[in-house]
């Protein structure tokens, strides 16, 4: 066992834990933030990103002692507040979520992307989720509400799935 | 699930040497983990002390100079190395590979050097790596030695490297900087699989050199071609050079096929 501490969404946690579990299992089970999502486990699907130190990583391949020290954003920290941010609302509008399994990981994916690129086009949206997926194919959904999101969806005639 | 083993990480590059020369093969040494961790929850790793070196600081290295070479630190993960600009400017098939290696999230941890300890024969460093003349550099307990990567990767997913040695860096001579090169890979999804083949072509003082992924137990550097040799000699040589097996992503005919189709490109794409 080992004595770690982190900031998750601006709170700080310290716990003991197992060496050997992921930094996933660690927020899912001991902390109870189950938002974030266990998918394939092997660092393909993207349903676990978390943005850590500031880069959106897959929690399912790193261990929970490796994140000792660092600052973590989940999806639970998007609506903190209390209310939806501005992606989450715009997933809303445009049906982005079918069974929703995936939609934890898009929004801190899109999270880091929008911190890349505030405007990005959609060939940016598309590269920039790569590394996300949506077994209910409803990606067309997912790259409207990000245009929506930042401003780039000015006709209403465009919004197809509202 | 993964098996319980302990953590350690050490804070200098002597801590760590002594730890793996205490557990040997008991030890796994852990950097990115985007291959360790994999295999350990796969049960197909089952190490009884894991040895994170990222908290080594001269491990984070990563250096230019055009008289020196490159330096590329055993911690320096691949989207550093792509955000570091001599690699756009002066290595432009590490750059190509790169931006092709799994997906942003992963490259976030990921590292060139964990991609050729890996020694996957599709691993996307090794190829461009291997036309850049790559050394390995190895260090132990009691010694320091240089490995040309060919002869560091010695078949599928095996390596000359002992259990008691840490690769401390990936060396680059500066013989193939600012060469025009090219990197094409055949996925059947973009990120999320294995590469299907892969092919690098460096252009360099009247003569060009290719690498070639998936397609032999290990990464392939073919001989040198003189500038101007007819693309089905090229072709021809590759075909002669690979020996790719069916598996579940395509069958050896059309692994063979696609390497000549991107010879034909690369061919045309860098003038070779």
């Amino acid at each position: 066992m080992k004595r770690v501490q982190f900031t998750i969404n601006g709170d700080l946690y310290e716990r003991e834990i197992h060496e050997h579990r992921t930094l996933l299992h660690v927020l899912r089970e001991e902390i109870g933030l189950t938002g974030t999502k266990e998918g394939c486990g092997a660092g393909e699907c993207g349903a676990c990103t978390i943005i850590m130190n500031g880069v959106p990583i897959n929690a399912c391949l790193v261990l929970a002692v490796e994140a000792d020290g660092t600052e973590i954003e989940t999806v639970e920290g998007e609506s903190k507040s209390g209310r939806l941010s501005p992606v989450q609302e715009a997933f809303d509008r445009h049906h982005a979520v079918q069974c929703g399994f995936c939609t934890p990981g898009m929004l801190m994916t899109i999270k880091d992307l929008l911190q890349r690129y505030p405007k990005p086009s959609r060939e940016q949206i598309i590269e920039g989720i790569e590394g996300n997926f949506c077994r209910c194919t409803g990606y067309e959904q997912i790259i409207e509400a990000v245009l929506d999101a930042t401003g780039q969806l000015e006709e209403k005639g465009e919004i197809k799935h509202a | 699930m993964t098996h319980e083993f302990s953590y350690h990480a050490p804070g200098s590059l002597d801590e760590a040497l002594a730890l793996l020369s205490e557990y040997g093969e008991k030890a796994a040494v852990l950097s990115g983990g985007t291959d360790l961790l994999v295999n350990i929850r796969a049960g197909l790793s089952r190490p009884e002390y894991v040895i994170d070196i990222k908290k080594i600081p001269e491990l984070k290295a990563l250096s230019y100079d055009p008289e020196d070479g490159l330096h590329i630190g055993a911690c320096v993960t691949v989207n550093e190395l792509l955000e570091y600009e001599p690699i756009a400017e002066s290595f432009a098939v590490l750059y190509a590979a790169g931006a092709e290696l799994a997906t942003h999230q992963l490259r976030h941890r990921a590292t060139p050097v964990g991609n050729i300890v890996t020694a996957s024969p599709c691993g996307d460093m090794s190829s461009p790596l291997l036309c850049l003349e790559a050394e390995v550099v190895i260090v132990s307990q009691n010694s320091t030695r240089r490995v040309a990567l060919r002869e560091f990767i010695t078949g599928v997913k095996t390596t000359v490297l002992a259990p008691t040695e840490i690769v401390k860096e990936i060396f680059v001579p500066p013989t193939y900087a600012g060469a025009q090169a090219g990197y094409q890979k055949l996925k059947r999804i973009k990120g999320h699989d294995l590469g299907v083949v892969a092919v690098a072509l460096v252009k360099h003082n009247g003569s060009f050199r290719i690498g070639i992924n998936s397609a032999a137990p290990t990464p392939l550097l073919l001989p040198d071609f003189a500038a101007g040799t007819p693309v089905e000699e090229v072709q021809k040589a590759a075909a002669k050079a690979i020996s790719p097996i069916d598996d579940v992503r395509c069958t050896k005919e059309y692994r063979a096929f696609m390497v000549g189709v991107y010879i034909e490109r690369l061919m045309k794409e860098v003038g070779a």
